[in-house]
C-alpha cells in the first residue's frame, strides 16, 4: 500500500467532519431564525412576512382579553401603543400572563386577519421574574426606535 | 446596633480590593525578580483577602437574618415573613449579592490553590497570585462600585419586597452556589495556563495541578446545571428541563470546551500532543464563565433570568472581557512556542489520539453551536436593531447529530488502542457488539419508535454499554485470574488501582443513562391542554385521570387552589395535587405541578386558570423516563468522585524542571 502521510490524512478527515458540521450548524441556524416584531412593524410589512413564522411583542391591552367561557380559546389584543394585532391562542396561559403587561406571541404571520393565530405565548419578565409594564415611556421609546429602523 | 453588620462588611470588602491590588502588583514582582519577598507578600495578601471577604459575605447574611431593611439589598430580596433558610440563602437571590459571593468563592480558591500549591509549584505559583488577583480587582470593583450590595435606604422600609417566589425552592438554592464553584473553580487551571505561558516552562506538574481543578470545576458545573434542569422541571412547571434559555446555554458553554479539554488533557500527559490547543481550551473556558456569569448578571439578555439593566455595568462588563480575552490570547500566541510538542507524531490514523481529536472537533462545534444562537439575537439587536431569535428547533436540530457521533466516539476511543491501531484491529475488537447494536433500534421499531435519530441513538446507547461493560469484564477477569478474589472485590481493586482510568467509564455511565432519559423524554413525551370540571376524566398514555375537585390551602406565605386529580393506571391509584399559588407581596400567581415519578415515566400535572362554568385549565404531559436523567446524573457524580480522588502520580520535585 502506498504510504499517506498519516498527518495529511487525518487532517483531511477532520476537516470534512469539521465542515459537515458547520454545515450543518449553518443551514438549521439561518432556518429557524425568527424575527420579532412590534405590531405597528409586522403591519408594515405585512406582505413580505406572510407564511412566515414570526414573533410579535408588545402588551396585552387592558380589557381585550376575551375567552370563550369554558374552553381554553382566548383572544386578545397586543399593542405597541400605536399598531395592534387581535390574538387568538388556545392553551394553558402563562402564569405571568395579564392584561397590561407585556407579552410575546409567536406563530404563522397569514396577514393578521381577522386574527393572528399564536402557537406559542410569552409572558415577558423583566428584572427579578415581575412582568414588564409598558409604561408611557416605554412606549414612546418603542415607537422611536421604530421610526428610526423605517428611515 | 443592626445596622453596623454591614457597615463591616462593606469595610472588608473595600480593604479586600487595596489587598487584591498589593496582589497581584506582589505577584508579577514576585515572578519577574524571581525573589520570595515578595511571593510571601502575594500570599498574605491572598490569605487576607479571602478572610476579607468572608466577613464582608457574612456581613450580608447577618443583615438578611437580622432583617435589616436599610440594606436596600435585603429589602429588594427578603421579607419579614421569609423563612429562615431562605432568608440565609438570599445572599445569592439577585445579582449584587450573586457577585459578591462569586468573588468570595474567587478569593477562598485562591487562598486553597497557594496553599496547596505553594511548595509544588513555586514557578507558577507568583504568576498565579497576581492573575487570581487582577481578576479579584476587576470583580470587586465591579461589586462596590456598580453593583454594590452593600446600598443604603433611608429611611430604612418597615418589611422588604420578598425574594421572589420562584426562588423559594431548596432546588434554586442551590442551583447558583455549584454553577459558580464551577465558574469559579475555572479560574484557578486558568491562572495554572497563563502562569505557564508567562514562565515558559511546560515542565508536567502544573498540568496535572490544571487538570485536577479543571475536573474539580467541571464536577460542580455540571452539578449546577443537573439542579438547574431539575428546578426548571419541578417548579417551573412547564414539563421539560431544558428550554435553551440563553442563561442554561451560558452554563452549558464552558461545560462544552471544559469537557474537550478533560479528554485532550489525557493526550497531553500520555503523548505530549496538544499543548497549545488545551491551554486554548482552557483559556476559552474560562473566558465562556466570564461570560457566562456576565450574561446572566447584566441584564443583557431578555430571558426568564435576566436581571437589572445599567449601562454603566454593561460597559465595565464589555471592557472586562476585551481586558481578559486580549491579554490571555495574546499571550497564547506569543508564548506558545516555548511549549512546541516535543517532536509527538501520530502513529496511525485508527488510534486513541485521533478519537480524542475528533471528540474536541465535535465538543467544540457544540460549543460553538451554543455560542452562536445565544449571542447571535444580542448582536443582531445592538447592531442592526433587529430583534431575532432562535429557538429550540435550531439547538435540537444541530445537537442531537452532534450527540450521536459523540456517542459513537465514546463506544469507539474506549477500544481503541493508543498510538498504533489499525481499522482491521478496530473491526475487530468492534465485531462482538454490532448485533446487539443493530437488534436494539429493530426492537425498538417494533415498540413502535419510528424516529431515526431515536432509533440511531438507541443502537448507540447499546453500542457504547457495551463496550464500557466489557472493559469492566475484561479488568475483573483478570483480576480474578491473578488474585482470585470474589467478583465484588476483584471490582473494587480494579477500580481503585486506576481511579481515573475506571472514574472517567463510570462519568460515561452516568451520560449514557442521561441520553437514555434525553430519548426517552425528547422523542416520546405526550402532552396535552384541556379543560376540566370537577368529575371529568382525561386518558394520557395509560392513565385515566379524574379531577375530582377542588379546594383551598394555605402556608406561610402563599395561600394556593388546589386540584385533586385521581390518576389510575391498572392496579396503581396516586392523588395528585396541583396547586395555582398566590404568594404573599407578589401578585403573580405560580404554577405548583403535581408529579408522580417512577422509572418507567413521569405523569405530570399543572392546574392552569379558571375558565368559567366551574371548570379549570390543566396542562398535562406523560414524560418517559426523565427520572434516568437523575439517576445518571448521581452516577455521574460517582464516577468524577472516583476520579478526584487519585492522588498525585507525579513524584514531588523541589525544584520542577521544565522541559524546555
Amino acid at each position: 500500500m502506498v504510504e499517506i502521510d498519516k498527518r495529511v490524512l487525518l487532517s483531511v478527515t477532520a476537516v470534512v467532519v469539521g465542515g459537515a458540521l458547520l454545515t450543518l450548524l449553518y443551514t438549521s441556524f439561518t432556518d429557524s431564525l425568527v424575527y420579532f416584531h412590534t405590531p405597528t412593524e409586522i403591519w408594515e410589512k405585512s406582505t413580505d412576512f406572510k407564511g412566515r413564522k414570526v414573533r410579535i411583542g408588545g402588551m396585552v391591552q387592558a380589557g381585550s382579553l376575551v375567552r370563550k367561557a369554558g374552553t381554553l380559546e382566548v383572544n386578545f389584543t397586543l399593542t405597541d401603543g400605536k399598531g395592534e394585532v387581535m390574538t387568538h391562542y388556545t392553551g394553558v396561559l402563562p402564569d405571568l400572563f395579564r392584561e397590561g403587561q407585556g407579552a410575546v406571541v409567536e406563530g404563522v404571520w397569514r396577514g393578521g386577519s381577522p386574527y393572528f393565530d399564536a402557537t406559542t405565548v410569552l409572558a415577558k419578565h423583566s428584572e427579578d421574574y415581575v412582568p414588564v409594564s409598558m409604561s408611557q415611556e416605554g412606549l414612546e421609546r418603542a415607537r422611536r426606535s421604530i421610526l428610526k429602523s423605517v428611515q | 446596633m443592626t445596622a453596623v453588620w454591614i457597615e463591616v462588611g462593606h469595610f472588608a470588602a473595600l480593604t479586600a480590593l487595596v489587598l487584591a491590588l498589593l496582589q497581584t502588583g506582589a505577584g508579577i514582582r514576585g515572578g519577574v525578580a524571581e525573589r520570595p519577598v515578595w511571593l510571601r507578600v502575594a500570599k498574605q495578601a491572598a490569605l487576607m483577602v479571602a478572610v476579607l471577604l468572608t466577613v464582608a459575605n457574612l456581613s450580608l447574611v447577618i443583615s438578611f437574618l437580622q432583617h435589616d431593611f436599610s440594606v436596600r439589598y435585603v429589602a429588594m430580596h427578603a421579607s419579614l415573613r421569609l423563612p429562615v433558610f431562605y432568608l440565609a440563602t438570599a445572599l445569592w437571590g439577585g445579582h449584587e449579592g450573586s457577585l459578591l459571593f462569586w468573588v468570595w468563592l474567587l478569593s477562598l480558591f485562591s487562598a486553597v490553590a497557594t496553599w496547596r500549591h505553594w511548595t509544588t509549584h513555586p514557578r507558577s505559583l507568583p504568576w498565579l497570585l497576581a492573575i487570581l488577583g487582577a481578576i479579584l480587582v476587576g470583580f470587586l470593583l465591579l461589586v462596590l462600585f456598580l453593583s454594590s450590595p452593600f446600598e443604603r435606604l433611608f429611611p430604612a422600609p418597615a418589611d422588604g419586597r420578598d425574594l421572589n417566589p420562584m426562588l423559594q425552592d431548596p432546588g434554586m438554592v442551590f442551583h447558583p452556589p455549584f454553577l459558580y464553584l464551577g465558574y469559579v473553580g475555572f479560574s484557578i487551571p486558568y491562572a495554572f495556563a497563563m502562569a505557564a505561558l508567562i514562565h515558559g516552562r511546560s515542565g508536567a506538574e502544573w498540568v496535572l495541578a490544571m487538570r485536577r481543578w479543571t475536573l474539580f470545576a467541571w464536577a460542580m458545573l455540571s452539578t449546577g446545571i443537573v439542579f438547574g434542569a431539575y428546578w426548571a422541571y419541578y417548579v417551573l412547571g412547564w414539563g421539560g428541563y431544558w428550554a435553551w434559555d440563553p442563561v442554561e446555554n451560558a452554563s452549558f458553554m464552558p461545560w462544552l470546551t471544559a469537557t474537550a479539554f478533560l479528554h485532550s488533557v489525557m493526550v497531553q500527559e500520555r503523548r505530549g500532543m496538544f499543548r497549545t490547543w488545551n491551554l486554548f481550551l482552557i483559556i476559552t473556558t474560562f473566558a465562556l464563565s466570564l461570560l457566562g456569569t456576565f450574561l446572566v448578571r447584566s441584564g443583557v439578555l431578555s430571558s426568564v433570568h435576566a436581571f437589572a439593566n445599567d449601562p454603566g455595568r454593561g460597559v465595565f462588563i464589555l471592557a472586562f472581557m476585551a481586558v481578559v480575552l486580549l491579554f490571555s490570547f495574546g499571550v497564547l500566541i506569543l508564548r506558545a512556542d516555548l511549549l512546541k510538542s516535543d517532536a509527538a507524531r501520530l502513529d496511525s490514523l485508527v488510534c486513541k489520539e485521533s478519537a480524542f481529536l475528533f471528540n474536541n472537533l465535535f465538543f467544540v462545534v457544540a460549543a460553538l453551536t451554543v455560542l452562536l444562537g445565544t449571542l447571535y439575537p444580542l448582536a443582531m439587536e445592538t447592531l442592526a436593531g433587529a430583534k431575532v431569535s432562535v429557538g429550540a428547533p435550531y439547538f435540537n436540530k444541530v445537537f442531537v447529530p452532534i450527540m450521536l457521533g459523540m456517542l459513537a466516539l465514546m463506544g469507539v476511543g474506549l477500544v481503541i488502542p493508543w498510538r498504533r491501531g489499525s481499522g482491521r484491529l478496530l473491526l475487530r475488537e468492534l465485531a462482538p457488539f454490532l448485533p446487539p447494536a443493530l437488534l436494539a433500534p429493530l426492537l425498538a421499531w417494533f415498540g413502535g419508535v419510528r424516529h431515526p435519530y431515536g432509533l440511531i441513538g438507541i443502537g448507540l446507547v447499546v453500542f457504547v454499554f457495551a463496550t464500557h461493560a466489557r472493559d469492566f469484564y475484561r479488568g475483573v477477569r483478570t483480576r480474578r485470574r491473578q488474585e482470585g478474589v470474589s467478583l465484588l472485590s476483584a471490582l473494587g481493586r480494579l477500580i481503585a488501582r486506576n481511579r481515573r482510568r475506571y472514574g472517567g467509564v463510570i462519568t460515561h455511565l452516568g451520560i449514557l443513562l442521561m441520553v437514555v432519559g434525553f430519548i426517552g423524554s425528547g422523542l416520546l413525551h405526550q402532552e396535552r391542554d384541556l379543560v376540566l370540571r370537577p368529575g371529568d376524566v382525561t386518558d394520557i398514555g395509560p392513565w385515566r385521570l379524574t379531577f375530582e375537585t377542588l379546594r383551598p390551602v394555605a402556608r406561610d406565605n402563599w395561600q394556593a387552589d388546589e386540584a385533586v386529580v385521581r390518576a389510575v393506571k391498572g392496579e396503581v391509584t396516586r392523588v395528585l395535587l396541583p396547586q395555582k399559588r398566590l404568594y404573599h407581596g407578589s401578585p403573580q400567581p405560580m404554577a405548583e405541578a403535581a408529579i408522580y415519578a417512577t422509572w418507567r415515566e413521569d405523569l405530570y400535572v399543572v392546574l392552569g386558570d379558571a375558565v368559567g362554568e366551574g371548570g379549570r385549565a390543566f396542562r398535562i404531559y406523560l414524560n418517559p423516563l426523565v427520572r434516568w436523567i437523575w439517576w445518571g446524573a448521581g452516577v455521574m457524580a460517582l464516577g468524577v468522585g472516583v476520579a478526584l480522588t487519585q492522588g498525585r502520580r507525579l513524584p514531588r520535585r523541589k525544584e520542577p524542571v521544565g522541559e524546555g
